[in-house]
């Protein structure tokens, strides 16, 4: 089974609060100790399934073409989890229980339909008025029911609690688990979510719009003579926090233009400092920077100093939440991942990110 | 009646011996206490008597019946063991504790019924412990303590009483108090009683009879002037004493 | 005995009568104890995290659960709300609470300890080992409604059980002290495996931290219906066995001295005490509190018998966590683990202070 894209907390990631936290309920149970962690960067041919988006030169997308056409309700689906779904009508009440849905179901023109969310939605701001009938601790489910939702879409490998799946389930609610660990899986989820809510001629637009997008700036920036090393940071404190082995965002750095520094486990997210250091990442992506971390913060740390992005000045910080949510604007975190490795990149103005209140590199 | 018998009982706990070739014969409403140095098998006399330890040889026959043919129910109801002291692990009444031996007599689900009640309430005015009723058992001193525990044997309403050192700890005051409580249970009810002692003194000053162990076995049994001989006695315990004779009752 | 009772001393229950206060007998004490459950049934049912006019409450129940023919006013929702969501939850809290209580009860009558409780024999650590294993390698098995995990749990909990008691019986030591100790090294080596697990987990910290914490959130009527019988059962035998407690009170040697078959006694008190904490354990986590303090509270009103104890501690017990899961649930779902230490602590630190009962510990 993968990993998810984003290593599921332990705690929620609210400002400053999820690595103490994540490092303290680790530090209270036996030594940790991580699996060997290679940080011999990933090979340089491309990996696995991002090699149908990744192209040695720009070319249109040999990904499948999407079925355009929605098929009629009752509708069955399978899930990403195997399960298959029931939806006897078009929904008009949906619950979404992940950020990225919520973005896709807003992107879509359903916003209106949403009845609820939970309180981790923050994109676009109509999200954070709706009745959160979820947060970190699981399910409402009183609230949840009261909303009488008619399709209720999850996150999957524990990201929504699977007892609070198999409750909903059991109370005849349809409920849509998505779970991607590469990027055409995130595609293929928004076009699974889409067609779940009778959207799929428009999921698949969008879709394919991110495709081309995506294919775009990954050749722009796979063209760049150099693949630097790069190290994503998820998180540090008192454990460092970085991408694992074949995971979602290990292929984002790839098709970003850069060589990633994963963990060498594709089941843990930690990284011991001495294998960072052998690995001497030349550039660092700040993805907590929206939790606190400052690039002043990063030099100060103890052994951190003699890294050649520390030595470069080359940390950068990002905004977490395009790059490493799957959700529609993904395109837009690949531009802002792309730049954040080599600011001296140039993308055109169609493909270039929107602005954002994190500093763009200079 | 009880008529306890002990005929060629041997008692081992695995490869040591504690009791071989005992020969005893309790009648009804007898008073006898069991003497020796540590280590003799007074304990272990008590435990085989009162069917905890099997025999390894030989039987124990109450009323011609033999232990191993009595279940623990039966046994609980013809003999009751004063043990020499307990933990309280939680905070309970005197009367709670003397309610304990009605348990041989109880049926499961039912509980105490007022009958029940009327015997605890009697054995604890029988052993002079009425101004304690509703105190903590914990807060009571030793010999006290003592008294609550015999209340429960007799609340158990067996014929046999087995007894293992409860003198032991108590100030002299409560050791006359409960010699005196045993006599008279003997005289007036007829309970047969069978005490395991470490005070000489007290031993001969009020039991008519005395059985003397010494390294498991029966080395002396008859009146405590005759078994406490001083040759015996140094014999046995290793001191030189001798039976004070004068007065109603023989002394050390 | 010919003794007979001397003219003018009062019988003995009269003067135990005297010397108890009124509110101490053990006919209010459970008649109080009812009340408590009718009254965590109700407020259980009232409130939640969505509000629900109580005239609906009552109609939906009257509709649904009597049969009266009322008119149907209320969302479907709120039906579900009530019937599959709150009722089910409020009887699982009761049958948990219930079981507990009279599982710590029970231990603390077999080991002599007023400091057990029902886990003290590796009952959690092998719980919590279980549902982490669960959620280490989930496997889409279930049986009778529980989930693996739940199953697990369960397996976990009454294998560590059994092996304690395997273990214990080679011990030298007095059988209490080497079952103590047995359990505790039993218990430290599943919970050393249970360390290990939460640190392979990785993202899946959180399920069982859940687990550890306690929660009654996914209780369904499946769920109910798996744990009641063994509960039940479970209960009902361990207050048929009421005599065998308070025989073991002054120690084996006295209790076999009473009648009682020791060994076998202490067999069937502790496994159906196990039985009855696995099955609250597998469906609700592992919520502390309850087995040790109910039992101490239970005591300090009407004393250490355990026929009363046993039946009170069951409907007390209920009743706490009842109540404290409804004080979980309406802020938002805290773990009723937690609600239950910081409402039982503090209220059994002020009745130490303050009562003086002839009980105190």
């Amino acid at each position: 089974m993968d990993r998810s894209p984003l290593p599921n907390p332990s705690v929620p990631r609210r400002k400053g609060l999820f690595v103490p936290t994540v490092g303290l309920a680790v530090a209270l149970v036996t030594g940790a100790c991580t699996a060997g962690a290679s940080v011999a960067p990933s090979t340089s041919t491309p990996l696995t399934a991002s090699a149908s988006v990744v192209a040695a030169t720009p070319t249109p997308t040999t990904s499948p073409s999407p079925a355009a056409t929605q098929p009629a309700f009752p509708l069955t689906i399978t899930d990403d989890e195997g399960t298959a779904v029931t939806i006897p009508h078009q929904p008009n009440r949906i619950v979404s229980l992940t950020p990225a849905s919520t973005e896709e179901l807003f992107a879509l023109g359903d916003g209106g339909l949403l009845v609820g969310d939970t309180d981790s939605d923050d994109y676009p701001a109509a999200a954070k008025a709706l009745p959160h009938v979820a947060t970190y601790q699981g399910v409402i489910m009183e609230k949840l029911v009261a909303a009488q939702p008619d399709l209720v879409i999850a996150g999957g490998d524990g990201f929504t609690h699977p007892a609070d799946v198999t409750h909903m389930r059991s109370l005849g609610i349809p409920v849509v688990v998505i779970y991607a660990a590469t990027v055409p899986a995130v595609l293929a989820d928004l076009r699974l979510v889409g067609e779940a809510a009778g959207q799929l001629p428009a999921a698949s637009a969008m879709t394919a719009a991110m495709q081309s997008r995506m294919d775009a700036i990954a050749a722009l920036a796979r063209a760049e003579p150099t693949h630097p090393s790069v190290f994503y940071e998820i998180g540090v404190g008192p454990d460092i926090y970085g991408p694992a082995q074949d995971s979602f965002v290990a292929d984002m750095v790839v098709l970003a233009g850069g060589t990633p520094i994963t963990t060498g486990d594709p089941n843990s997210y930690t990284i011991a400092l001495e294998k960072l250091v052998v690995a001497d990442p030349q550039v660092i992506v700040l993805g907590d920077y929206d939790y606190g971390t400052t690039v002043a913060d990063v030099v100060k740390r103890p052994g951190w100093e003699h890294l050649t992005a520390v030595v470069d000045g080359a940390i950068r910080p990002v905004d977490d939440t395009i790059v490493t949510r799957p959700g529609p604007r993904l395109a837009d975190g690949l531009a802002a991942l792309a730049l954040a490795i080599d600011p001296t990149l140039v993308l055109p103005a169609d493909l270039m990110p929107p602005p954002t209140a994190v500093p763009s590199p200079s | 009646m009880t008529e306890l018998r002990l005929h060629d009982v041997a008692v081992a706990y695995g490869a040591r011996t504690a009791l071989a070739d005992l020969e005893l014969t309790v009648a009804s409403a007898e008073r006898v206490a069991v003497l020796g140095p540590n280590g003799a098998g007074k304990s272990s006399l008590l435990r085989c008597i009162s069917g905890i330890v099997p025999v390894s040889r030989g039987m124990v026959t109450l009323d011609g019946v033999p232990l191993a043919e009595l279940g623990r129910e039966a046994i609980a109801r013809r003999i009751a063991v004063v043990p020499q002291q307990v933990d309280l692990p939680f905070a309970i009444r005197v009367e709670e504790v003397v309610a304990l031996g009605r348990i041989p007599h109880e049926r499961s689900f039912r509980g105490p019924t007022a009958h029940d009640r009327q015997i605890v309430g009697e054995a604890i005015q029988r052993v002079g412990l009425d101004g304690f009723v509703g105190r903590d058992a914990r807060e009571l001193s030793l010999g006290e303590r003592q008294l609550v525990l015999i209340a429960m044997a007799v609340a158990q309403q067996a014929r046999l009483l087995l007894l293992d050192e409860p003198t032991v700890h108590l100030d002299l005051r409560h050791q006359v108090q409960v010699m005196d409580l045993m006599a008279d249970l003997n005289d007036r009810e007829g309970l047969t009683i069978v005490a395991v002692l470490h005070d000489l003194a007290l031993a001969a000053h009020y039991f008519p009879r005395a059985v003397l162990l010494d390294g498991g076995r029966l080395v002396g049994d008859g009146p405590p002037a005759q078994v406490l001989a001083p040759d015996r006695v140094r014999a046995t315990f290793g001191v030189d004493a001798a039976v004070w004779m004068g007065g109603a009752r023989p002394g050390v | 005995m010919r003794a007979g009772v001397a003219p003018g001393i009062p019988a003995l229950s009269e003067r135990v009568r005297a010397t108890t206060p009124r509110w101490r007998r053990p006919a209010l004490v459970a008649a109080a104890g009812i009340a408590a459950l009718a009254a965590a049934l109700v407020t259980g049912l009232a409130f939640g995290s969505v509000s629900i006019p109580p005239s609906d409450t009552l109609a939906i129940l009257a509709h649904r659960l009597l049969g009266w023919p009322v008119a149907v006013t209320w969302p479907a929702s709120s039906e579900t709300i009530v019937l599959e969501l709150r009722l089910p939850r409020v009887l699982m809290a009761m049958l948990a609470g219930g079981g507990l209580a009279v599982a710590g009860a029970t231990m603390q009558g077999v080991l002599r300890n007023p400091l057990a409780d029902p886990y003290v024999l590796g009952t959690a650590s092998g719980a919590a080992l279980g549902a982490s294993l669960a959620v280490l390698a989930p496997l889409p098995v279930g049986l009778l409604g529980l989930g693996f995990g739940q199953l697990l749990a369960f397996v976990g909990a009454v294998v560590a059980v059994a092996l304690v008691w395997r273990l214990s019986r080679a011990s030298r030591l007095g059988s209490l002290t080497g079952l103590l100790l047995t359990g505790y090294a039993v218990g430290s080596l599943l919970a050393a495996g249970l360390s290990m697990a939460m640190v392979l987990s990785g993202a899946q910290l959180r399920q069982i931290v859940f687990f550890l914490l306690g929660s009654l959130a996914t209780a369904t009527w499946q769920q109910v219906a798996v744990a009641a019988p063994l509960i039940i059962v479970g209960v009902l035998i361990l207050a048929w066995r009421a005599r065998s407690l308070d025989a073991l009170m002054l120690g084996d040697e006295t209790a076999a001295h009473l009648g009682l078959a020791v060994a076998r006694e202490r067999v069937i008190l502790l496994a159906f005490a196990a039985l009855v904490t696995a099955a609250a354990v597998a469906t609700c986590g592992l919520i502390g509190f309850v087995g040790l303090v109910v039992p101490h509270m239970i005591r300090l009103v009407v004393g250490p018998a355990a026929r009363p104890l046993l039946p009170l501690a069951a409907v007390f017990g209920a009743a706490f966590l009842a109540v404290a899961d409804l004080l979980a649930r309406l802020p938002g779902e805290l773990p009723v683990g937690i609600v239950t230490a910081v409402i039982g602590a503090p209220f059994f630190l002020l009745i130490l202070r303050r009562v003086r009962t002839g009980y105190e510990l």
